[in-house]
């Protein structure tokens, strides 16, 4: 049985992979075509992953080998691992279980994790400097997102993210709760490391941030991790927020909409300090988010 | 037996050959560029960034430029090689994981040009690394860098008969 499962998750795996190579040359293109360029061709982000597979890997002096080799995979691993218990596709979830927002949400935070713990791994100063952002920038949006998530868990009263998506079909929560929509989407941002929020890999300052020493192998699993995370955060978005994902048409026009939405913001928007980011987040995304996470509580003590 | 032997050597083939084409076609679609200027007038430096901007917009032939060597692909060489730079343009070449590809961009990256017999310059980029391909120009216009870029990639893909460079 357990068998069986794995032959059937595989080409899941391998759809979502393809799926986040596509829905990275969607969000490239659009950026490109929003500043009146051409932009890349369809395999532009195929050839990038194939090429680096290809390529040496080098490993620098002064790393601790195990890690530098196991990061890249736990963290494409825990990318895969999350989209189990996510309605990929607009299907229903492969796994279920009570409680499995959570354990969903930091499944995808452990790109983040292996992305810093990679960057403090080398000696490269670069590598420390892009690893403590990428941290901080973490423990900013983490808590902030997380709470944008659990609003509609509180609405629907299920923390499974099934139960979640069958309420929200039924309630379009964007109209009760746009703010959590705005925060969650600009949260996914800040945890794809996109342009207003890109200063942990800024390479104007920092040449690539964490993964500075990365090459090869190493760099792709890392790119695949971090497409396969924007498939899953748009659909944990849309699932929540635009009503549900009842069938893959549903799934494709509402994560192309969120993507749109994702690509203007990077196309208008300037990259923001780190303290700037650390700033807004806690000024004002996780304030926002309690206030309406007050309102709703307030609500809900008069409806029912 | 034998013929099963060799059957299984051809498969063996046809999918390494197949392997190299995969990688080959990948290659050619993705070069990521990093520049260095080892102690160029700038003129060069600037024609490359002009390269970058929307108007040529180079990420449609898959050039990306990389802040790090150890995601590039291409170096883009500009300006004669000084005795300080000699040192790091080595290092910068060596950073690059295989297979790594050198574009020398500029007459002075060709042959010292202006800085030719300069007491702090060494001489041209191939003297340090080897180079693959030569722009030349004072400076060169970006569609000249392009047509450069782009030759090194039909090298790779074989579909141009150079002479050797
Ligand atoms: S080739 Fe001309 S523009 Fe380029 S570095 Fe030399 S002098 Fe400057």
């Amino acid at each position: 049985m357990s068998e069986l499962l794995a032959l059937l998750f595989f080409p899941a795996g391998l759809s979502l992979l393809a799926g986040g190579l596509v829905y990275e040359w969607v969000d490239r293109k659009l950026v490109a075509r929003l500043q009146n360029r051409m932009g890349p061709r369809w395999y532009q982000p195929l050839a990038d992953i194939v090429k680096l597979l290809a390529k040496e890997e080098v490993i620098p002096t002064g790393v601790n080998k195990l890690l530098f080799v196991g990061l890249p995979i736990a963290a494409l691993a825990g990318a895969l691992t999350s989209a189990l218990y996510v309605p990929m596709f607009g299907l229903a979830p492969s796994f279920s279980f009570p409680g499995d927002l959570i354990v969903a949400l930091y499944l995808l935070s452990l790109l983040t994790l292996c992305t810093g713990l990679a960057g403090s791994n080398t000696t490269n100063t670069f590598s420390l400097v892009g690893a403590t952002r990428t941290l901080t920038q973490m423990f900013s949006y983490e808590a902030p997102f997380l709470l944008t998530l659990l609003g509609p868990a509180l609405a629907a009263g299920t923390w499974q993210i099934g139960g979640i998506d069958a309420y929200a079909q039924n309630h379009l929560l964007l109209l009760t709760q746009p703010i959590g929509l705005l925060v969650a989407l600009i949260g996914l941002m800040g945890k794809l490391e996109l342009s207003p929020f890109d200063s942990p890999e800024a390479e104007t300052e920092i040449v690539a941030g964490a993964l500075t020493e990365y090459s090869g192998r190493g760099l792709a699993l890392f790119r695949l991790g971090k497409n396969v995370e924007l498939v899953i955060g748009l659909t944990l978005v849309a699932s929540f927020y635009l009503g549900g994902l009842a069938n893959p048409l549903e799934f494709l026009l509402k994560t192309g909409g969120l993507l749109l939405g994702l690509s203007l913001i990077q196309a208008v928007m300037t990259r923001l300090r780190i303290d700037q980011t650390v700033g807004m987040w806690w000024r004002y995304g996780a304030l926002l988010v309690l206030a309406q996470w007050l309102l709703l509580i307030v609500t809900q003590g008069t409806v029912s | 037996m034998i013929g099963g032997a060799g059957m299984a050597n051809n498969l063996e083939d046809r999918w390494q050959q197949a392997l190299e084409q995969v990688k080959t076609w990948a290659r050619a679609n993705s070069p990521w560029a990093i520049h260095f200027n080892s102690g160029s007038c700038n003129g060069c430096d600037i024609e490359i960034l002009a390269t970058l901007t929307p108007l040529y917009d180079v990420e449609r032939l898959g050039i990306k430029l990389q802040g790090s060597p150890r995601h590039a692909d291409v170096l883009l060489c500009t300006g004669p090689v000084t005795r300080q730079a000699r040192d790091r343009l080595r290092r910068v070449y060596e950073q690059m994981p295989e297979p790594k590809f050198v574009i020398a961009v500029g007459s002075c990256a060709i042959s010292g040009g202006a800085f030719q017999g300069c007491y702090n310059v060494i001489g041209h980029i191939d003297e340090v690394i080897p180079v693959d391909v030569y722009v030349p120009g004072c400076p060169p216009r970006p569609e000249a860098i392009i047509d450069g870029v782009a030759k090194l990639l039909q090298v790779l893909q074989g579909t141009e008969v150079t002479k050797p460079l």
